[in-house]
């Protein structure tokens, strides 16, 4: 009777010796997935703050174009319908994207905006007198603030994201991650056509264009 | 005997490591048949390939780095005014270092200005400039109120890159302005000590007043270690060959007066390519931690 009490006396000691163990190995896994997710959810507040500041420049950029002289007005309404795209696609800024597909819908509405903002740009070259106004020039110099603010937030989220991912699928947190519902989540994309360098063509008006040379610039 | 170390290197007896077993050599006619010729008595001719084998695993560790990444992040500056391409004089270098050094005193604010004679990277002059500012970690940590200037005279490119916290004081418009009304007529006019003068106080005036110093720079607080520690590491690490490439030949025959001229030929090439115009024996920068998110301006001139 005695040598049974202490027998399972023992038994209980190692029981919750073990179960002590694994506690503290979820606390531990659990909360450092959590600060990880948490990393990753505010560099997503960071890369939307960005693309906020892009869409809050663009009425005002309108405004100044769009009171040059004859602007090419296809130009300025491209980037007006390209802002309201934006505007359909919202997610919610304080959660990072779970849904791969989503995040890269969000991504083309960005990428549109993008491309019609610097066709906008490229075409303003031809209004000498708009560029020489100095709305237009405090514009121009916040808008390519803005892209270069939008590549380095981009970036610290990627990395953000790949270092929850890393922890996330290595063995044995990937178990803890399953039970708790935490999931990986996407990445943003190099964006299409982004890894060919335009080619640039100063053969204006030939008949016959010249192929493009192969070297970098 | 090119021909046959390139043969050792490349054939069956392949030993990449520097501290790679050492056949035992019975007699001599085994010594002629692992080294193609017998060894003259202080230098012999296994000695230059062995060493340079090592020497090439070393350089290839130090250097993997910037190997893979085809882009090269300059280290970390030893002061406030970088002059590499020598443009700036050897007194209005002191002036700015000191300058800028006394700013730091003031506000806290730490503002970097690194002068190369090339941009060693593919990437824009934006992208760069951010990381170079992120990697260098100019500002305090908390504040994060630095401000990098990079100018590449080569590419006729410049780069002010303004940290997080100097957003509001010092907006893209504000840097812009000084870039193309302030420092550009001067570098057209390849006068670019008025350039970087001019640009220096505008900076200075944007944002004084927005933090308060300490009244000491980071690296005074810190004691002025942190920006030697790289250099501590590289020496160590040529010490370790060394003695590695040493310890393994206690045998056989000594080659003395090999050790000296490989430390200083190889410490002074390395240094040499950075050697700083306005570094020595002033206010020493280090960086405090501070972040970049690509406010700022570029552009060249």
């Amino acid at each position: 009777m005695n040598k049974f009490a202490i027998g399972c006396g023992g038994l209980v000691v190692i029981l919750l010796f073990v179960g002590l163990v694994i506690g503290l190995f979820f606390w531990g896994t659990y909360n450092k997935l959590v600060t990880l997710d948490q990393e990753v959810n505010k560099r997503w507040a960071d890369v939307q703050t960005v693309y906020q500041r892009r869409a809050d420049l663009i009425p005002n950029l309108v405004n100044t174009v769009a009171g040059a002289a004859n602007f090419e007005k296809s130009t300025l309404t491209e980037v007006t319908n390209a802002r309201a795209s934006v505007g359909r696609v919202q997610l919610d800024p304080n959660k990072a994207p779970t849904n791969a597909a989503q995040l890269e819908e969000f991504q083309r509405a960005q990428g549109q905006l993008g491309n019609a903002l610097s066709r906008l740009l490229v075409v303003s070259e031809r209004y000498p007198e708009l560029r020489a106004t100095r709305n237009f020039q405090e514009l121009q110099a916040q808008l390519e603030g803005t892209e270069n603010r939008i590549a380095v937030e981009r970036n610290n989220f990627n990395t953000a994201v790949q270092n929850y991912n890393t922890v996330l699928r290595r063995f044995p947190t990937n178990m803890v991650a399953g039970m708790f519902g935490f999931q990986q989540k996407p990445f943003f994309a190099a964006q299409q056509g982004a890894e060919k360098a335009p080619t640039v063509n100063f053969n204006f008006g030939s008949p016959t264009p010249i192929p493009a040379p192969t070297g970098s610039p | 005997m090119v021909q046959q170390s390139s043969d050792r290197i490349s054939g069956g007896r392949t030993r990449l490591a520097c501290w790679g077993k050492r056949p035992a050599f019975a007699n001599f006619a085994d010594i002629k048949d692992y080294f193609g010729e017998p060894p003259k008595p202080t230098r012999g001719p296994c000695v230059l390939p062995r060493i340079l084998r090592c020497l090439i695993v070393g350089i290839l560790f130090l250097a993997s780095f910037p190997l893979f990444s085809a882009e090269v992040i300059p280290p970390k500056p030893a002061a406030y005014f970088n002059d590499y391409a020598g443009v700036v004089s050897k007194t209005a270098a002191q002036r700015f270092n000191e300058q800028l050094a006394q700013f730091e005193r003031d506000t806290s604010n730490q503002i970097v200005v690194a002068v190369f004679p090339k941009m060693q990277s593919d990437s824009s002059i934006e992208d760069y400039g951010q990381r170079v500012a992120q990697a260098w970690g100019i500002g305090q940590k908390s504040q994060r109120n630095g401000v990098l200037v990079l100018v590449f005279i080569g590419d006729r490119k410049m780069s002010i890159q303004v940290g997080y916290g100097l957003e509001g004081t010092l907006p893209d418009i504000t840097a812009y302005d000084i870039r193309e009304y302030q420092i550009n007529p001067h570098f057209r006019n390849r006068d670019y000590e008025g350039g970087l003068a001019a640009g220096i106080d505008s900076i200075l005036k944007a944002i004084r007043g927005e933090y308060k110093g300490s009244g000491k720079t980071h690296a005074e607080r810190n004691g002025n270690h942190s920006s030697n520690i790289g250099f501590f590491v590289f020496l160590f690490v040529v010490l370790m060959i060394i003695f590695a490439t040493r310890g393994s030949r206690r045998r056989g025959y000594h080659y003395s007066g090999f050790g000296g001229p490989f430390i200083g030929g190889w410490s002074g090439g390395s240094s040499g390519g950075w050697s700083s115009g306005g570094g020595g024996g002033f206010s020493g920068f280090s960086g405090g931690g501070g972040s970049f998110g690509g406010g700022g301006s570029s552009g060249s001139w």
